[in-house]
């Protein structure tokens, strides 16, 4: 696969095991301990993921996050102490696709990484969709709003699919994180809830007042009117 | 009694006892005083009347009783006159002076004696007139007598009256007294009920004021002792958290070189296979160990928050014994049993729990979920049990009921799962038997 990921850690011994691991399990990897330096990098690119932690000198995560999405939607995977789940929130707001607590063993890293990445690869041709108001075509990750593009990350193109195929299906929580995040147990419920409160931000008309993924109090979402 | 009553009761009685000794004493010096008045008036009457006897007397009694009659009034008249004995009326008779007083007058002498007839009181004065005639004159003392009763009766009204008066002062003045007490035994409840900052009011400089002020420094010193109890044990939560908040990068680094060690193992040369399993072995208790410490520093500093939604909890026991891969050794009776939890915190206790059993507890582990009114997860085994003296301490942090049992655990389990339980309003017990089995059971 050969994929580049850009790892920002500033701890030497994780960046050094991680970058180890990454390797091993095919990445290239370009590891970076600073937050402002990383951002540099990143601009000088190409990268196909990054892998950022919270804390950090100079720049935290959380920043490095903002910036980057200003300007991209790569996969973001966020590095996060269990004590800093506050901040997990936040970054997934800001448009982190997923994320992994720390202490973690690399195969969690690496399955969470290629997890991502499977989200921007495309699946099988299929034809485009449309539905209220939107065209989404899966083959070449887009959509248009009105006839114009949306810029979605590879994880809200995903979850807004899964949805849109199935128009008016209640989708569970779990199922989501099932069928988008590729777990296969008890991932964390929130991951899914921050990624519909972004998507509804770009796609609908009125966030506020969600009329294409809609809650189904108790339950999960659905899509279009019921 | 209530000290109010018993003070209000010592009240009327000291009152009421220095109250009568007055009006007894004072009567009868009253009483003392009006009678030998009476004794002095009625002798210097008898004197006179005896001195003009004579003269009357040799006109005969009649003469004699007619002169009496009109000179004054207010008292009868019976004597002796040479054998024959005469009175002023039928009420009066020398029959009715008392003997001891004839006596007296026999001998020439000036006698009176105090004597009730027909329910009437009279001072008898008797004396002698010449060697023939005894004279004895009676003193209605009616009018004296019924002054007296009439200031017996004011005298023990006064005293009743006096003792009420005593009962309701005392009642409020020992109100007045025992207040503050009321007030310290509100202030020392509130102080139980953990309101450290209670103080008492300092008023006046008696006793109570004294005591409340004692009280006061007494409250300020159990404030002062707890507040820097507080801060010892909030310092030592905090150094535990800091020490698993420091251990954690470390601990990722490690967890992450075991991880990549763990992958070469059989490549490695013979010698050094074992250390690296042991050492990858170690590093998964270590990581497990820092991980179980930071949960519990976060519940100590009250960091972890309910994330609520509707749950199944038997397809959630179910599920969390699946991704175990306990199947093969745990019976599931797991009926539908919904509410609104946190699922992912229901898992890790029943996950904790369902681990315990199959670690500890060997064989027939059982896990129920129903409803008895409020939902519960029942876990059960019949293993070796836990011994009585284990039970109390079982939820306690690095606890160790058995140093064998201890196995792989950190001996935060039990702590981490009753934590959990509690913060989402439930709590979790154990009943044991050893020989028979143990039970632990989540109610919520």
């Amino acid at each position: 696969m050969d994929e580049h990921v850009l790892l920002v850690e500033d701890d030497p011994s994780i960046r050094e095991v991680a970058s180890l691991g990454l390797e091993q399990a095919g990445f290239r990897v370009t590891a970076i301990g600073d937050g402002r330096d990383a951002l540099d990098r990143f601009r000088q690119g190409p990268f196909d993921l990054v892998v950022l932690d919270v804390m950090l000198p100079s720049l935290d995560g959380l920043e490095v996050c903002r910036a980057i999405r200003r300007e991209s939607q790569m996969p973001i995977v966020m590095l996060s102490a269990r004590s800093e789940l506050h901040d997990v929130v936040v970054g997934l707001e800001l448009g982190a696709d997923d994320y992994v607590t720390k202490p973690f063993e690399l195969p969690e890293l690496v399955a969470r990484i290629k997890a991502v990445l499977r989200r921007s690869t495309a699946g099988p041709p299929e034809g485009a969709i449309s539905a209220g108001g939107l065209e989404i075509d899966p083959a070449g990750f887009s959509v248009r709003k009105g006839g114009e593009d949306v810029a979605l990350t590879a994880t809200e193109f995903r979850l807004l699919l899964e949805l849109a195929r199935r128009p008016k299906q209640v989708f569970t929580r779990e199922l989501l994180l099932e069928l988008v995040w590729n777990y296969d147990y008890l991932g964390d419920s929130r991951l899914v809830d921050v990624a519909v409160q972004r998507l509804r931000g770009k796609i609908e008309d009125d966030p506020a007042q969600p009329k294409l993924i809609q809650t189904v109090r108790g339950v999960g979402y659905r899509f279009g009117q019921g | 009694m209530p000290l109010r009553r018993r003070l209000t009761i010592a009240f009327m009685l000291a009152v009421g006892v220095s109250a009568a000794a007055l009006a007894v004493g004072s009567y009868f010096v009253v009483r003392h005083n009006l009678m030998s008045d009476s004794v002095a008036s009625s002798e210097r009457q008898a004197r006179r009347n005896l001195a003009i006897a004579p003269t009357y007397l040799n006109e005969g009694t009649d003469q004699l009783l007619a002169a009496y009659e009109r000179s004054t009034t207010g008292f009868l008249t019976a004597g002796i006159h040479r054998g024959r004995l005469f009175s002023s009326g039928p009420s009066a008779g020398v029959r009715q002076v008392p003997v001891g007083l004839q006596r007296l007058v026999a001998r020439g002498e000036l006698g009176y004696e105090r004597k009730d007839i027909a329910g009437d009181h009279y001072l008898v004065v008797g004396g002698p007139v010449g060697q023939t005639t005894e004279l004895y004159f009676f003193f209605s003392e009616n009018g004296l007598r019924h002054d007296l009763a009439l200031l017996r009766n004011i005298l023990a009204g006064g005293v009743g009256i006096l003792v009420l008066l005593a009962g309701f002062a005392g009642a409020l003045l020992a109100r007045q007294t025992l207040r503050p007490v009321g007030r310290a035994s509100d202030a020392a409840r509130s102080l139980a009920e953990g309101l450290l900052e209670t103080r008492l009011p300092v008023d006046g400089r008696d006793e109570f004021g004294s005591w409340a002020q004692s009280f006061n420094e007494m409250a300020a010193a159990l404030e002062t002792k707890i507040a820097d109890l507080s801060a010892a044990q909030a310092r030592e939560r905090r150094f535990t958290a800091d020490v698993a908040h420091e251990l954690r990068t470390p601990l990722t680094a490690l967890v992450g070189e075991a991880s990549l060690l763990a992958e070469h193992i059989d490549s490695m040369p013979p010698e050094s296979r074992r250390p690296a399993e042991l050492l990858v072995a170690d590093v998964g208790r270590l990581r497990k160990l820092v991980e179980d410490l930071m949960e519990i520093s976060r519940f100590d500093s009250g960091q972890e928050s309910v994330h609520a939604e509707t749950v199944d909890l038997g397809a959630l026991a179910r599920a969390t014994v699946r991704a175990r891969g306990w199947e093969e050794r745990v019976r599931l009776e797991a009926d539908e049993v919904e509410l609104t939890s946190d699922s992912r915190r229901l898992e890790r206790i029943v996950a904790n729990l369902v681990g315990n059993a199959v670690e500890h507890g060997g064989k027939d582990v059982t896990v129920r979920v129903a409803r008895d009114g409020a939902p519960f997860v029942e876990v059960s085994d019949r293993g070796p049990g836990i011994a009585p003296e284990h039970l109390p301490h079982l939820f306690e942090r690095f606890y160790k009921a058995d140093a064998a049992r201890s196995g792989g655990g950190t001996g935060l389990g039990l702590a981490i799962a009753q934590e959990n339980a509690r913060l989402l309003g439930g709590r979790i017990e154990v009943w044991s038997e050893p020989g028979e089995g143990t039970r632990f059971t989540l109610r919520l």
